[in-house]
């Protein structure tokens, strides 16, 4: 009988697993073989580390990861919107559910519809070059400045953004023991006392979660911005890694190349999350 | 807001007012955006340069009409509606197994399985992208639909299997001992128990994924070359680069492949909420 059930247990899982299996487990160890050879996805020729060793002396690969870590100061950007809103949504003012939504909405939207979105504000024609009009400023062509362009890039990565990690940290908020807040109050503790000794060191691994996740978002997530806003130019002056591996993979000979800076940003993302899973678990800990 | 409420790091009533028109400010900026996109999609590209801040002069549904039978933005949209159905529903019944196998049966290696399930959770879309064109090419399922939905299958099972074991978990043990004492099997257990048990679960997970395939791009953009087959958010971005200068034609191409989303966020605000929850403590 029990024999029986556990048969019939490992039977339903079975079909969710040979399918996560062969199209997520199989297609990255196949990546990891790819990115070992020269290939054109017909024929493979064993190339030991080639494609490594000419990723790391190639100037645009050098200078993509250096983009990368530009769009990094959005992070700090994002999380300082994100905890001033969920502070401020902390105080339950009339309607605050209501604004919950509201800061939640660009994040059913896709990548492509919100990159459009900017994209248009900031095109020869769009809304802000209109608005500056208005005092008098010649239309400005945004997207052929690198620095305007990554700017705008991480405008959109903010505006995007902040809700969904707005609503983590409210959730980290909502957590903390209110006994904590009363002991304070009546010691005559004021509400920016509170704030900086009770509320921040409270959350501060929701802090770090969202932190991380932030991090990922700028080195594994920005395709669909770049793809619609720039597609990596003027140049290579917006290509990301991701949209870099897009560009190999679908614009040049040897797939290998591309395969082995997926490799690379995988490993760099494996790590991250294993920094991530120590420092929660070292939280844990104390 | 009754005493209870107070227990928080609270202001008084005087000391909300700014927070409340500062949190009215901050959702203007998401909300004026959209409005500006809505308004700028119902008028002509002339009239939108003579005064984009203002309303229309002319009210048209023109680009609409434009975008929907001219541009292949119709069929694109039925083509969205069909992948991201089909996936959905397979992702549900896939995942539905596997949940309850896990949360409730004992099943061999179980530690392994969920194991894979959780360590492929991560593995971001670039990483993917030659590898599964290159397999999918060798099935000789590159531009066709079976491939692409097999790919959003593969990587939404992972979360949704996790989400729905931790759903199910909830459900009473004495309900299925009952169950089997009255000699319900396995699919019979899952249909009259499980289902309707872990209803807001399957709902909340059902809105998530059709969320993720509908707005996924980069897949859809690689796997369906086939300008007949392109499914929305591919089109959507190739309109926008095509027509740099007409705003008003893109608007209404933005607002065509954003109404879906905003309806759900909408009627299912609530199953929507309730999943964030879950994504936070993973």
């Amino acid at each position: 009988m029990m024999r029986q059930s556990k048969l019939i247990g490992t039977l339903a899982v079975l079909p969710a697993f040979f399918i996560v299996a062969g199209f997520m487990a199989f297609p990255i160890m196949f990546a990891l073989y790819i990115s070992f050879t020269k290939t054109n996805g017909l024929t493979f020729d064993w190339i030991w580390f080639k494609n490594y060793t000419d990723i790391f002396v190639d100037p645009i690969v050098h200078q993509v990861f250096l983009n990368n870590f530009k769009f990094i100061i959005s992070v700090p950007l994002v999380i300082f919107t994100a905890l001033i809103t969920a502070i401020l949504l902390f105080e339950r003012f009339r309607g605050w559910k209501f604004f919950r939504v509201i800061f939640f909405l660009p994040n059913v939207l896709s990548v492509a519809v919100i990159g459009l979105i900017f994209r248009n504000a900031f095109g020869y024609d769009g809304a802000v070059n209109q608005f500056l009009g208005l005092f008098g400023v010649e239309p400005i062509q945004f997207f052929i400045n690198a620095n305007y362009s990554i700017f705008i890039i991480i405008l959109a990565l903010v505006w995007s953004g902040f809700g969904y990690q707005s609503l983590l940290l409210l959730a980290g908020l909502t957590s903390i023991n209110p006994a904590v807040f009363e002991a304070a109050a009546i010691d005559g503790a004021g509400w920016w006392r509170r704030l900086w000794s009770i509320t921040l060191p409270n959350i501060r691994k929701v802090l770090g979660f969202v932190f991380i996740i932030n991090i990922l978002y700028t080195f594994a997530s920005l395709f669909g911005f770049v793809f619609v806003m720039t597609a990596g130019g003027p140049g290579y002056e917006t290509t990301t890694i991701d949209f870099l591996v897009y560009l190999r993979a679908f614009s040049s000979n040897n797939l290998g190349s591309g395969a082995a800076l997926a490799v690379v940003l995988f490993i760099f993302i494996g790590l991250l999350t294993l920094v991530q899973n120590r420092v929660f678990r070292l939280q844990k800990e104390d | 807001m009754s005493d209870s409420d107070s227990i928080s790091n609270q202001l008084n009533t005087r000391g909300r007012w700014p927070i409340f028109i500062a949190m009215c400010v901050l959702a203007a900026t998401i909300i004026y955006p959209l409005f500006f996109v809505v308004v700028t999609s119902l008028r002509s590209n002339v009239d939108y340069k003579r005064d984009p801040f203002g309303l229309p002069t002319d009210w048209t549904v023109d680009n609409y009409f434009k975008l929907w039978d001219e541009y292949g933005v119709g069929r694109a949209f039925l083509n969205s509606l069909f992948v991201s159905m089909s996936a959905v529903t397979l992702i549900l019944i896939f995942a539905t197994l596997a949940g309850y196998a896990l949360a409730k049966l004992p099943v061999f290696g179980a530690k392994y399985f969920t194991a894979t399930f959780v360590s492929v959770m991560l593995i971001p879309g670039p990483v993917l992208i030659i590898p599964i064109y290159l397999v999918l090419a060798r099935l000789g399922i590159v531009g066709d639909y079976a491939g692409l939905i097999l790919v959003y299958l593969a990587t939404g099972l992972p979360f949704a299997i996790f989400f729905l074991t931790l759903t199910f978990r909830a459900i009473p043990e004495e309900i299925l001992d009952a169950a089997k004492v009255d000699g319900a099997g396995f699919f019979r257990t899952l249909w009259s128990i499980v289902r309707p048990m872990g209803a807001s679960g399957i709902a909340t997970l059902a809105v998530l994924q059709f969320l993720g395939t509908w707005n996924e791009l980069i897949f859809a953009l690689i796997l369906i070359p086939d300008a007949k087959m392109k499914l929305l958010t591919p089109t959507l971005a190739s309109i926008g680069k095509r027509f740099v200068t007409d705003q008003p034609l893109t608007s209404a191409g933005l607002f065509i492949t954003a109404l879906v989303p905003l309806l759900l966020l909408t009627f299912a605000s609530k199953y929507i909420m309730r999943g964030l929850q879950v994504g936070l403590s993973r």
